[in-house]
């Protein structure tokens, strides 16, 4: 009997390098690709011939990234719906615009971090009720809370410009002075790369497998000792930090912040990018935000065409093709493999070790339905 | 004093708006458990079509509302056919993404189909203001407001007193054992959607002449009826009614006091508010809401 508790103690820490070392291999995304990815981010705007309007829109790109990412933080390893994330960027974006208005010689990175604390303490605030709500009623909440932050913007007088918005000043860093699309663009880069190994860090430990274990159910997590409710909020606040981050390269980018930046369909933009990119892939997000860039820049000559194009996208990633673009390739070798392995139980495709990322909570599974009530 | 009056009485109009709106997402969510997040724009379509049938083909007015609102049952039934349906049974995420992907597609293609400059439709009844004592009441608005204390009680009567009411009601409660009583789950899912969507549509008709019609009306009148609903309760007919008219008076109050340009903000203070203590709203039953 003494040494019960010993062995309990052994069996919980074998569990848990069992369920690290099945994390870190599901997030372990081939590094190869990884640094060929980096190196042509970084040696792309030479080859271009540092075309302004170019490197703008790849600036677009990585914000938007950055925004995906934090919106599959939330949706993808927490389930929690964000149908606003566009006012989590328009916090962090009228944050940076009005602390670099008032506070001029503050170094960039205070300016940076100010915009992601801010918003987190925003998200904190919404995620104290909202942290309590599941499913639709969630999504509602969370829909309010987008279109109530341009609105709040519009009417906060001289400190957010009211129509007008905001002039956001150029930063300094170091030597360098950010007011061209170059140094712009890698300053994006950084924040994105910066941004992205710490949302790694946080889903690779025990915060992040709490979030997954909230995602797959609400039901068996308090079971295992966690508390829901605080696992949630937790899980707003750094959603709307990274979200805040984003929002300091959107103002730097778009060099003026105002409230009809972020319209209700921005938001809606975003929750189409992270479901066509993948839900839980992070890659998959990236692609997804380049993909409404795209679309965005094209939608002049698309008209209505840009919108019902993101629409039957969401649609088909629902319906066929669950995991989104990032998890074609591995369907597409499941395909060549041999029709059997397609024909695995539906049951079995969702869930892994901690709900493995890229393997969404498979959506017309049957096997999710007992997921979240 | 009058102002206050006059400015509850103005809010007539919109609050029957929402409250109609609301009570076709109250209707949707009672019989799948689903938020139709798509509503707002399937509403602007039946407004659109009403211009199609109005203008472009020169059908008189009652006709061209009677098409609309049949177009937006379609509407419905073929949502609920061709998408809702493969969804089904799973977790509400799911169902949230489709609506959403809806919302995009359906808002997309009515641009698509009748571009994004303002149309004008006709307003149902017009004619001058009745003063009564020291406030004047607009003749349409009282109109919407009636229309929709109507409608409330016409569906309210439909559920309690029609066999087919007592069906719809038995698939809400307990869809197995509804199956299992000969009721045919899925025409009771189609005939919910249709008639959901069908008074949304009616919704974005009657708010159409006051707005100027787009495709994206709605993005911000969709809040204002989610306000509603959530307030009287998701699921719940009386719910609808008496919270759409609140978020109505509450708005016009905000506007006439404060700012207009503040109603979406206090309204989302509102609904976080509702949500975070009374869940089920006013008349919903207390249902698995939280965490």
């Amino acid at each position: 009997m003494s040494r019960l508790p010993g062995r309990v103690a052994a069996l919980r820490s074998r569990g848990r390098r069992d369920l690290a070392a099945a994390a870190r291999s599901a997030l372990r995304v081939p590094v190869l690709v990884t640094l060929v990815v980096l190196v042509v981010a970084l040696v792309f705007p030479r080859f271009q011939g540092w075309n302004t309007t170019v490197m703008g829109l790849a600036t677009e790109a990585l914000t938007y990234g950055l925004v995906t990412m934090s919106l599959n933080l939330l949706m993808g390893y927490g389930g929690q719906v964000s149908v606003g994330q566009g006012g989590f960027l328009a916090v962090g974006a009228y944050t940076a615009a009005i602390v670099a208005t008032h506070f001029g010689g503050l170094p960039f990175i205070v300016v940076l971090l100010l915009a992601g604390l801010v918003t987190a303490a925003v998200g904190l605030l919404l995620g104290l009720p909202a942290g309590r709500l599941r499913g639709h009623y969630l999504a509602v909440a969370t829909l309010g809370f987008g279109l109530a932050v341009p609105e709040i913007a519009l009417n906060g007088g001289s400190l957010t410009g009211g129509y007008t918005g905001l002039i956001m000043p150029p930063q300094n860093l170091g030597p360098v002075t950010l007011n061209n699309p170059v140094p712009v663009y890698y300053l994006a880069l950084a924040v994105l790369v910066v941004s992205a190994a710490a949302i790694r860090g946080v889903l690779t430990s025990p915060t992040g497998r709490r979030f997954m274990a909230v995602r797959d159910s609400q039901d068996t997590a308090p079971a295992m000792g966690i508390n829901v409710g605080r696992t949630k909020v937790v899980l707003f606040t750094l959603s709307a930090f990274f979200c805040g981050l984003a929002g300091y390269v959107f103002a730097l980018n778009n060099s003026i912040v105002e409230y009809s930046s972020f319209d209700f369909s921005l938001s809606l933009f975003f929750f189409a990018a992270v479901i066509v990119g993948g839900l839980g892939s992070m890659w998959g997000s990236l692609i997804g935000a380049a993909l409404l860039v795209v679309i965005q820049q094209e939608a002049v000559s698309l008209g209505g065409f840009s919108e019902a194009i993101l629409g039957v996208a969401v649609v088909i990633a629902l319906l066929l093709v669950p995991g989104g673009l990032a998890a074609l390739p591995r369907r597409t070798r499941a395909a060549i493999a041999g029709p059997r392995i397609l024909r695995r139980p539906a049951g079995q495709t969702g869930t892994g070790p901690g709900g493995l990322p890229g393997q969404p909570p498979a959506p017309s599974s049957p096997a999710g339905a007992s997921r979240e009530g | 004093m009058t102002e206050f009056l006059q400015l509850v009485v103005s809010a007539l109009g919109f609050g029957g708006i929402y409250a109609l709106a609301a009570l076709g997402l109250n209707i949707i969510f009672k019989t799948s458990n689903v938020v139709n997040f798509a509503f707002g724009a399937m509403a602007t379509a039946v407004a659109l079509f009403v211009w199609t049938a109005h203008t472009g083909l020169g059908l008189p007015t009652g006709a061209a509302w009677v098409l609309a609102i049949l177009g937006g049952g379609a509407l419905g039934a073929l949502t609920e056919g061709g998408f809702m349906r493969r969804v089904e049974g799973t977790p509400p995420l799911v169902s949230i993404v489709m609506t959403i992907g809806l919302l995009l597609l359906v808002e997309g293609l009515a641009g698509v189909i009748w571009g994004y400059g303002p149309k004008s439709v006709p307003t149902v009844i017009s004619g001058p203001s009745i003063a009564v004592g020291p406030v004047s009441v607009d003749r349409n608005d009282l109109f919407i407001a009636g229309l929709a204390v109507a409608v409330t009680l016409a569906l309210y009567l439909f559920y309690q007193r029609t066999r087919l009411g007592l069906a719809v009601r038995a698939v809400a409660e307990d869809p197995e054992v509804a199956s299992l009583m000969g009721i045919s789950r899925r025409w009771v899912l189609g005939l919910s959607w249709a008639v959901g969507v069908a008074l949304c549509g009616a919704a974005a008709i009657l708010v159409a002449p006051a707005v100027s019609l787009t495709p994206t009306m709605m993005d911000d009148i969709a809040v204002f009826a989610f306000a509603g609903a959530v307030l009287g309760g998701l699921g719940s007919l009386w719910g609808a009614l008496v919270g759409g008219f609140a978020v109505g008076i509450l708005s016009d109050l905000i506007a006439g006091y404060v700012s207009a340009n503040l109603q979406l903000a206090v309204v989302f203070a509102l609904i976080v508010v509702v949500l975070y203590l009374r869940p089920q709203g006013l008349f919903g039953q207390a249902a698995q809401v939280r965490q």
